[in-house]
């Protein structure tokens, strides 16, 4: 359950898939928040919710009419102006050409702390839970 | 990001990160397969030395997927899986964002209207 995988098929080319997934105007238009994201390798991103709730992401991987990979950091800014951790992911968007337009396929996949469950076989498999 | 790594971690993440060691599921399966056990009595029916288990049980607790209760000089560790169905519901509520997103998505990409 470390991950979630959801895929839809649009009736168009990738090619017309793409500047809706990674134009910031026009995730706004399907997301449920505001985006503001520079879909390039090391690009920042942040997302606004109706809610007054905002989150921050980077961008990975960029491979244009194909894959945008990007991380959600582990932090949200809450309606009130508050600070709390929430859960890193790494969300990846592929397209796919398929007989009837673009396949959609989104996996967004915990973000284990890396190095801090396995930073040696057997051993210091608790400095993540010390954080 | 630095002020972000010295905050607590969410459960949810202490949760995952747990889970995410194969020894540490196998210490779940095993305190589910017996019950309440000590680090001494895992490590018995375990390939890792109590010392190994002692840490992963304490990580677990971190996590609080595991109680410990004090037994003489050991501690009794029992299973404590309401954290395990937070963070599956987390998990539910996600791929319920998604399958709405994408339907948006989808509805957004067919709009005749669209434009760019």
């Amino acid at each position: 359950m470390e991950s979630i995988e959801r895929e839809i098929t649009i009736p168009a080319a990738p090619a017309e898939v793409w500047p809706a997934v990674t134009h910031s105007d026009e995730i706004s238009a399907w997301f449920g928040a505001e985006a503001e994201i520079d879909a390039r390798p090391g690009g920042r991103g942040t997302f606004r919710w109706p809610d007054g709730t905002a989150r921050h992401v980077v961008v990975e991987d960029v491979e244009p009419a194909r894959r945008l990979a990007f991380r959600w950091l582990p932090f949200e800014r809450t309606a009130d102006g508050a600070i709390v951790t929430v859960p890193s992911t790494r969300v990846e968007i592929t397209l796919d050409e398929v007989a009837d337009g673009t396949r959609v396929r989104v996996v967004e996949r915990e973000a284990f702390a890396l190095g801090a469950t396995r930073v040696r076989p057997g051993g210091q498999a608790l400095a993540l839970a010390g954080a | 990001m630095i002020a972000a790594r010295i905050v607590k971690k969410d459960r949810a993440d202490l949760v995952f990160t747990a889970l995410a060691d194969a020894t540490r599921r196998e210490v779940i399966r095993a305190l589910s397969r017996e019950g309440p056990s000590t680090a001494t009595g895992l490590a018995a029916s375990l390939p890792v030395t109590r010392q190994a288990v002692t840490k992963h049980l304490s990580a677990l607790a971190d996590a609080g997927l595991v109680t410990a209760t004090r037994r003489g000089r050991e501690k009794l560790y029992q299973l404590s899986p309401r954290p395990l169905t937070d963070a599956v519901s987390w998990m539910a509520d996600l791929g319920a964002r998604w399958d709405a997103r994408l339907a948006a998505l989808r509805d957004h990409v067919s709009a005749p209207r669209r434009r760019r």
